[in-house]
């Protein structure tokens, strides 16, 4: 009994490393953060146990996948590879928020330990193997994101921001409790474990039952990942919020929660029966309306965060895309479109943010001449946007021609159409930040202060991996194609 | 006669006034209260289900945890909506909408 808990600590330290990080840091912020040059030790701290975390999941991408803790979590070199992604999310939006100044001074330690609080959320939520742990990690996620969400906390918007989230959240985590107990009455147990034998002993009025209680139970993950009935939430959010936080949740809640509907896909679909039809018309019309919705609404935006705010919804269908096909193809793709996503999505926040903090906006308007004062991130700004596009020979259209294969290969071709015409559409958008750019001349000559050498430096780095992945993608793909979901 | 079938009807009952009152109230307030009906909606059904169709305790872990977030999640959203009020003067919803353009 002790030696198995032990073994799975074994296997759980990085999240027990990011507990303590949390704590620690909590402690020294309480203790020294009087001082403003104590900051720095703050700022090591932080840095240092998330590259340390990130070492100690590297450790763990090669162990043997198992079910740890009574069968309530699973360890998989898929749940790895995606914790591996959220952690790099949380260094880069930690990093933006130590420069940014949309944070108050006062609340920058805040602000990372709450971001690792939502980091531990996720985690948990990636790896997940009954209802109960995917319970707890959604509401960890959540409820730490409503008061991030709220952290400008004398601004109107931002206060708004959090309303709206918690109370979006609220209903959504209730809608999705509700499909759950049915499930669980069904089916009579909370594990995932053997789900597979229970599902196909399903007579034809509990399918009936269940069929209903999976559209409910989608409500709390669509509702993280921002799927299309439950994306009312989003733009606002994402607008209200501050930059860093907003650059947080476009990466870590949004992966989780698709890390999450992969494993409850594979685990209750994977095999042949009626759900399976069901979820996969279910899966096809809501990748294909969130695909469009966001494309479409995006066009007419004058905020460029709640541009970007759109595009990651349109983002999220696109992924969902990879899900219909039910096999690993979908997976890996899904995991190399999540590793590409995270760099887009760094840059292009990083750079909007810094021009907001000169101008005190983030309309279209402040991007003009940007290419005449700024030529490396103008540069950089268009390579991202033309990567989220998804024109070769960048890492996006990589990350993109992959899904589509795997749509392909399945004979998905109408959805594969709507995505193509998808990444049409968004092209007007993304693209006209390129055209104003280069083709109109600057409002003014200040220089501005974000644009220091690390800060262009730091950002050229972020956008090595989108030009880099885009020609040479075999080493990258290969951690895609080795992360493996492992269906206990 | 109290059978599977009543807290079931009870639960559904639950659900359906908790979604109403989200939808029909403009109040803050009230909203929350919505959001906690729902959630005992279905700790309510865990436990149903647990007493009459399993032998398993599964679903009163649940519904001990969903009591448990559904206060945490509570007290987030108040300490909110105090500090939404403090800026507007107001816990009406239609006066959360400067950020619809």
């Amino acid at each position: 009994m002790y030696l198995n808990y032990l073994a799975s600590i074994s296997r759980y330290i990085p999240e027990l490393l990011l507990v303590m990080l949390m704590v620690g840091l909590i402690l020294i912020e309480t203790t020294y953060a009087n001082d403003d040059k104590n900051k720095r030790y703050i700022f090591i701290t932080a840095i240092s146990g998330l590259v340390v975390t990130f070492i100690s999941l590297l450790l763990n991408l090669d162990g043997k996948s198992e079910t740890i803790f009574n069968n309530s979590m699973v360890i998989d070199s898929f749940s790895t590879t995606m914790k591996m992604i959220m952690v790099l999310g949380t260094l880069g939006a930690y990093y933006l928020s130590t420069i940014s100044k949309e944070i108050y001074e006062s609340l920058k330690t805040e602000f990372i330990i709450m971001a690792i609080g939502i980091l531990i959320g996720g985690m948990i939520l990636a790896s997940a193997n009954n209802m109960l742990m995917m319970y707890i990690g959604i509401e960890t996620l959540s409820i730490i994101s409503y008061v991030m969400a709220a952290l400008k906390k004398n601004d109107e918007r931002s206060s708004e921001a959090g309303l709206k989230y918690a109370l979006y959240g609220g209903i959504s985590s209730g809608i999705m409790l509700f499909g759950m107990s049915h499930i669980f009455g069904v089916i009579g147990t909370i594990q995932f474990t053997g789900m597979a034998a229970n599902i196909a002993k399903l007579d034809h009025t509990q399918i009936l039952i269940m069929m209903p209680s999976f559209v409910l139970f989608f409500a709390g993950i669509g509702y993280k990942i921002a799927a299309v009935p439950f994306h009312m939430w989003s733009p606002d959010v994402y607008e209200g919020s501050p930059t860093p936080v907003t650059t947080f949740f476009a990466i870590v809640p949004k992966l989780a929660g698709i890390s999450a509907l992969v494993r409850v896909t594979m685990i209750f679909f994977s095999t042949a029966s009626p759900l399976s039809v069901m979820w996969v018309g279910l899966m096809m019309v809501i990748a294909a309306l969130t695909m469009t919705v966001g494309n479409v609404s995006a066009i007419g935006q004058k905020s460029v965060k709640r541009m970007l705010a759109y595009s990651s919804i349109s983002h999220a269908g696109i992924m969902i895309a990879g899900l219909v096909v039910l096999n690993k193809i979908g997976i890996q793709a899904i995991v190399f479109y999540s590793m590409i996503y995270l760099f887009m999505t760094l840059v292009a926040f990083y750079i909007t943010n810094i021009v907001q903090d000169k101008y005190g906006n983030d309309h279209f308007e402040r991007f003009q001449g940007l290419a005449y004062r700024y030529p490396y991130m103008a540069i950089m700004m268009s390579i991202v946007m033309f990567s989220l596009t998804g024109l070769p020979p960048l890492a996006g259209f990589v990350a993109k021609w992959n899904i589509i294969n795997s749509l392909l290969s399945s004979k998905f071709y109408t959805l594969a159409i709507v995505l193509v015409l998808n990444s049409v559409v968004s092209a007007y958008y993304y693209l006209k930040i390129v055209r104003l750019m280069t083709l109109k001349q600057p409002e003014s000559t200040e220089e501005i202060e974000g644009f220091g050498f690390l800060n262009q430096f730091i950002i050229v780095a972020m956008t090595a991996p989108v030009i880099i992945l885009g020609i040479f993608w075999d080493s990258v793909m290969n951690i895609a194609y080795n992360a493996k979901l492992f269906i206990p | 006669m109290i059978n599977l079938g009543t807290y079931l009807g009870i639960s559904f009952a639950l659900f359906i006034c908790g979604i109403l009152v989200m939808v029909a109230r403009k109040n803050i307030i009230a909203i929350l209260l919505g959001i906690e009906l729902i959630l005992n909606a279905s700790a309510l059904n865990f436990a149903a289900y647990t007493k009459f169709s399993n032998n398993n305790i599964d679903g009163h872990i649940m519904s001990l945890f969903i009591i448990v977030t559904a206060a945490a999640e509570a007290a987030v959203g108040l300490g909110i909506v105090i500090r939404f009020f403090q800026l507007r003067e107001s816990i009406h919803i239609d006066d959360a909408a400067s950020l619809q353009n």
